[in-house]
């Protein structure tokens, strides 16, 4: 009776222990069945229950509004634009259960540093969905204001990088499928479906790339807000995304460069072109908008980029080497692509990497491991599912795979220099050939295998090996893994999925795939039995 | 001056008190999801259905109306 007291206590002061052994949380029976709502939140103990009710949720559902005030010209167009927009009024309110799915079993500083990721892209996320909606014509009577004037239109997978010569005149970088079409994958996972099907019953076959599909969905739904007078379009790496660029240009009927990411971008020559071609980008946007090449706007935000790459090295340096590293591996994925990517137009990048700093320094210096119950330390390579991106904390949870550096993370790897001109256009057209999808997955053989090399970095003992059924790029590829997996020995799993559609691989079925992998290959036994199978098909 | 002061102060304590205890309910059971998924979402998504919308494919597509940009 007394130990059974003193059990209680303990598990009310400091949460329940993780295994199965040790009495265990069972995070699985939380769910409500189908939904993947929760009977009730987990119980983390006294202060980290009370550190994510005041410091995550209220936090962030307090400061979602203060930086709609911040960022909106008129917080009457954001009410709005939801009104008008399924993407952002079916995707963006329920975006505290996305840092719960998250966030789930995380305790001290890796619930703390997570969420520091999370915060940022909530708030880079409003300040795009904002600087939408004060330049869309659609919400202004047609009236092309001053916003729209100073906002350019492009691509999501042109990186921000190529728009700081302008910005000092107060120009912006807009990418237009950043928010209707990738973050709403992560957050709510229905919302894309609507623009699969619209492509699709304008007679597209169901099988090329689901994003290449979405992304044209949105469009033939009329679901793209008008902010811009003119378009940059890339080829996002991937041919059937070339597609997408010609509706593109059919249905946003405006002045259009196409600014291709070569494939084999190795080749000195082809580099040549793209720097030529990047030039000849800017000169379009100086015709178009009437803004100027500034040297000083671009070399200031490039410091300022610089500095963000540093600090992503030093906390790489951490996760390789030491068992300290505070984030957990969905807010370190997400957070470096999406920064990368955006690029430097509001410091929430550089604040929550300040604020994950001393969060780590914390952990190395006091030797706090955050992810105790550790068994293998996974890199995730390739294009992971954007509806199941918080798989990496349902796999620590349920069989202890730490998720420590995945290839989003990897892709802009490097600083870019400053001192002259010519230096930093050679640099940043590196930096735009080594985009999402290109440099790695569909960069050659020679980027594609680069896993080995990282994975030794990394002290990785385990590959998380995604399948993108509907990438043929990828596809082509999947027998010379698999080859090279038996050849040098590595513990490697599939994980197919569909991007952004949870129809063609459910999550049930990605979660069955790992633990017959663990079960049938590795011969272990969960950490939490709750989590091996539940049903949360209609789970945003 | 001071049982006015001693009584605002429980006031303030008491409101303080139970604003937080209703808070930590609707976190703690997640009644904001719960409220989302249930009654937000069905009524917006009713609403996005239903909405009136352009016809895009009926929009020409003239692919000579803008000039190349090529600034060699």
């Amino acid at each position: 009776m007394a130990k059974d007291i003193k059990k209680a206590l303990r598990d009310f002061w400091y949460g329940k222990p993780h295994t199965a052994e040790e009495g265990g949380r069972r995070l699985g029976e939380l769910y409500e069945d189908k939904t993947g709502l929760l009977k009730h939140r987990e119980w983390r103990g006294v202060k980290d229950t009370f550190y994510y009710m005041y410091m995550i949720w209220g936090y962030n559902y307090v400061h979602m509004v203060t930086d709609i005030l911040k960022f909106s010209n008129n917080p009457i167009d954001f009410v709005k634009g939801t009104w008008r927009y399924r993407w952002m009024g079916q995707t963006y309110l329920p975006v505290m259960h996305w840092f719960e799915r998250g966030l789930q079993g995380m305790r001290g500083e890796a619930l703390a540093a997570s969420a520091w990721h999370y915060r940022a892209m909530v708030s880079a996320s409003i300040h795009q969905i904002c600087n939408f909606f004060n330049a869309d014509t659609r919400l202004h009577g047609g009236k092309q204001n001053d916003a729209y004037k100073h906002t350019i239109y492009a691509n999501e997978t042109t990186c921000g990088t190529l728009f700081y010569p302008f910005m000092d005149d107060g120009y912006q970088y807009l990418p237009i499928e950043m928010i209707p079409y990738f973050v709403t994958c992560h957050v709510n996972s229905h919302t894309v479906l609507n623009y699969i099907d619209a492509v699709q019953s304008i007679g597209l076959p169901g099988d090329p790339c689901p994003m290449c599909q979405a992304e044209s969905g949105i469009f033939v739904l009329d679901d793209v807000p008008d902010y811009a007078p003119a378009v940059i379009t890339c080829n996002e790496a991937c041919d059937a995304s070339v597609s997408t660029s010609t509706l593109q240009d059919w249905f946003a009927d405006k002045p259009l460069f196409a600014l291709p990411i070569p494939m084999q971008f190795d080749d000195p020559l082809v580099k040549k072109y793209c720097m030529n071609e990047i030039e000849e980008m800017w000169k379009f946007i100086e015709e178009q908008t009437g803004a100027k090449f500034s040297w000083e706007s671009m070399v200031k935000r490039l410091e300022r980029q610089n500095k963000l790459q540093r600090d992503e090295w030093e906390k790489w340096e951490v996760a390789a080497k030491t068992n300290y590293y505070p984030i957990n591996g969905v807010a370190q994925a997400l957070f470096r692509i999406f920064s990368t990517q955006y690029g430097i137009q509001t410091s929430c990048w550089e604040e929550a990497s300040e604020k994950v700093k001393k969060i780590m320094y914390k952990c190395v210096e006091k030797k706090i491991n955050p992810f105790p119950q550790t068994r293998h330390r996974v890199i995730a390579w390739s294009c992971a599912p954007l509806y199941f991106s918080n798989w990496c904390t349902w796999a620590y949870n349920c069989w202890g795979l730490n998720t420590i550096i995945n290839m989003d993370s990897l892709m802009f790897d490097m600083e870019i220099r400053t001192d002259s001109y010519e230096n930093m256009l050679e640099d940043v057209v590196q930096y735009h050939m080594w985009a999402p999808m290109r440099r790695m997955a569909v960069g050659g053989m020679h980027h594609i295998f680069e896993l080995w090399d990282y994975m030794e970095r990394f002290n990785c003992d385990m590959v998380a090996m995604y399948d993108q059924l509907q990438c043929k790029g990828m596809q082509g590829v999947h027998g010379l893994f698999e080859d090279e997996f038996r050849k040098r020995n590595i513990k490697a799993f599939w994980m197919p999925h569909a991007l952004p559609d949870c129809r063609t691989v459910s999550r049930a079925e990605i979660r069955r795939q790992i633990n017959d992998y663990m079960t049938t290959v590795m011969h272990e036994e969960p950490l939490d039995p709750s989590l091996l199978d539940f049903d949360d098909s209609m789970t945003w | 001056m001071c049982k006015k002061l001693g009584k605002f102060l429980l006031k303030f304590l008491a409101i303080f008190v139970a604003a937080n205890a209703v808070l930590f309910v609707v976190f703690f059971f997640d009644l904001d999801g719960k409220l989302l998924f249930n009654v937000v979402e069905p009524f917006l998504k009713d609403h996005y259905d239903k909405m009136e919308r352009k016809d895009t494919l009926k929009s020409p597509y003239d692919i000579d109306k803008f000039p190349k940009y090529k600034y060699d």
